[in-house]
């Protein structure tokens, strides 16, 4: 053969470097990239763990900002029924005094009224013996002057006794 | 302080000449008997050997052989017990955050590998496996012919083991072994349509053989030029042995298995249909505009 070519041993070295290449596969090829790759699946299953747990904390964050941003609502919806309902029964305490102070008026002007027409009543009865009297005495008097007279100074006297 | 640097000067002044007076001594020894040693082959017939080895054959088991076929085997018996030692005693103590070996080791396995998953992301596995153990023999095997151990070849000459890939014979094996490889990918990925996309290539054995045989060779014979003469044998053989030794083991190293690895992934990618236009389709098309152009 040319250029001492020998297909003996070719083959040979055909033999040879396929005993190297399962050699080397199975004793260091094979071992080393399982390893590389058992460190990697660990490196990303913990990523992954980390990964997942900082979701969880970002939901719970997101969860409690929706929890507290509800109680300042609620917080504030309880404040605007309190304030509403001191207002109601502010009024209510209102309206009744007005009603009571309207009452204590009507009855002080009803019984003011019933003294009033009491007296009025009384001092009538003595306006009329008065005039019964006076009437009497003109009768009895000689001059209309004298009986003129005798009238006023009894109506100051009955003006008098109505003021004690 | 002077007196001891004044006895210090005086060593080293010493150690100066000792050393000076051995290396004029052996220079000497070495040209005096240099006459008893009489070159039994000319430059012709050693560069002629180093390209053919017709004449320097060894035993092995009983056949003659080329002594690259024996470099061979030599080189993977090393490297087996190496990766048998490192199966044992390194990789049960691997760990997390790696060590300078382990980073070594890793940093090798992860290159390959990666090299397989870029050139063909569809089928690797066995890829990786390949270029690795291919790529490990061409650099060790390369860088094995530094060592120069010496065998007696059946003529009763001495020389030293050459690279396993210097002889055409490994170089052609390791050719031919890439490019079957390379078919079994386009086989199993894509039937008979990978063995004509390999096929396509048929030149593709011949140039990665010739490529390895004459890269591996021209180093060879460069080594075999300086280490002739005497007077080429102080110094420049320690440059030659890192330009044409180490520069190549890297270099054809990272060629066949870049070569082998793209080819592989080319006849290995998974074949996609065409949707065929029916003329029910077109027609339906042309109509629609049609319609558009009138609106």
């Amino acid at each position: 053969m040319p250029l001492n070519i020998d297909w003996q041993q070719i083959l040979l070295h055909l033999l040879n470097f396929l005993i190297l290449a399962t050699g080397l596969t199975l004793l260091l090829y094979k071992p080393v990239k399982r390893f590389m790759k058992k460190r990697e699946d660990e490196y990303a299953a913990r990523e992954e763990g980390t990964q997942k747990a900082l979701d969880d904390a970002k939901d719970k964050e997101r969860e409690y900002e929706q929890k507290l941003s509800d109680a300042d609502a609620e917080i504030a919806e309880m404040k605007k029924r309190a304030a509403e309902e001191s207002e109601e029964v502010r009024s209510e305490k209102l309206r009744a005094a007005e009603s009571e102070a309207k009452k204590i008026v009507d009855d002080a002007r009803a019984k003011a009224k019933s003294e009033h027409d009491k007296i009025i009543e009384g001092v009538g009865d003595d306006i009329r013996e008065m005039v019964d009297e006076m009437a009497g005495k003109v009768a009895l008097s000689s001059s209309v002057d004298e009986a003129y007279e005798s009238f006023l100074k009894a109506a100051e006297e009955g003006e008098k006794h109505e003021k004690k | 302080m002077t007196e001891s640097k004044k006895k210090f000067s005086k060593k080293k002044i010493v150690a100066i000449v000792v050393w000076l007076l051995v290396f004029a001594a052996l220079i000497v020894g070495i040209v005096l008997t240099d006459p008893l040693y009489e070159q039994e082959e000319s430059v012709s017939e050693v560069m002629e050997d180093a390209v053919l080895h017709e004449s320097n054959k060894a035993d092995l088991f009983g056949m003659q052989v080329n002594p690259a076929v024996i470099s061979g085997f030599v080189v993977t018996g090393i490297l087996l017990v190496a990766a048998a030692l490192i199966r044992i005693f390194a990789i049960p103590r691997f760990k997390r955050v790696p060590g300078k070996f382990q980073l070594v080791l890793e940093t090798a396995v992860g290159w390959f590998d990666k090299l397989a998953k870029t050139n063909s992301p569809h089928r690797n596995s066995f890829l990786g496996a390949y270029i690795f153990a291919a790529g490990a023999y061409i650099f060790f095997g390369t860088l094995f012919e530094l060592i120069g151990i010496p065998i007696m070849a059946l003529s009763g000459a001495s020389l030293s083991l050459p690279a396993p890939l210097s002889d055409i014979n490994g170089a052609i094996s390791l050719g031919c072994l890439s490019y079957i490889v390379i078919l079994s990918g386009g086989v199993v990925s894509n039937g008979l349509r990978g063995v004509g996309r390999t096929l396509k290539d048929f030149s593709l054995p011949i140039s990665m053989s010739f490529r390895l045989f004459g890269a591996l060779l021209s180093g060879l014979l460069v080594t075999e030029l300086v280490y002739y003469y005497l007077a080429l044998s102080f110094v420049l053989p320690v440059v030659v042995g890192i330009l044409f030794t180490l520069m190549h083991a890297l270099i054809q190293t990272y060629v066949l298995v870049m070569l082998t690895s793209m080819f592989y992934g080319e006849v290995s990618e998974p074949h996609e249909k065409k949707q065929k236009v029916g003329k029910k389709a077109a027609k339906k098309d042309k109509e629609i505009l049609a319609n558009e152009v009138k609106i």
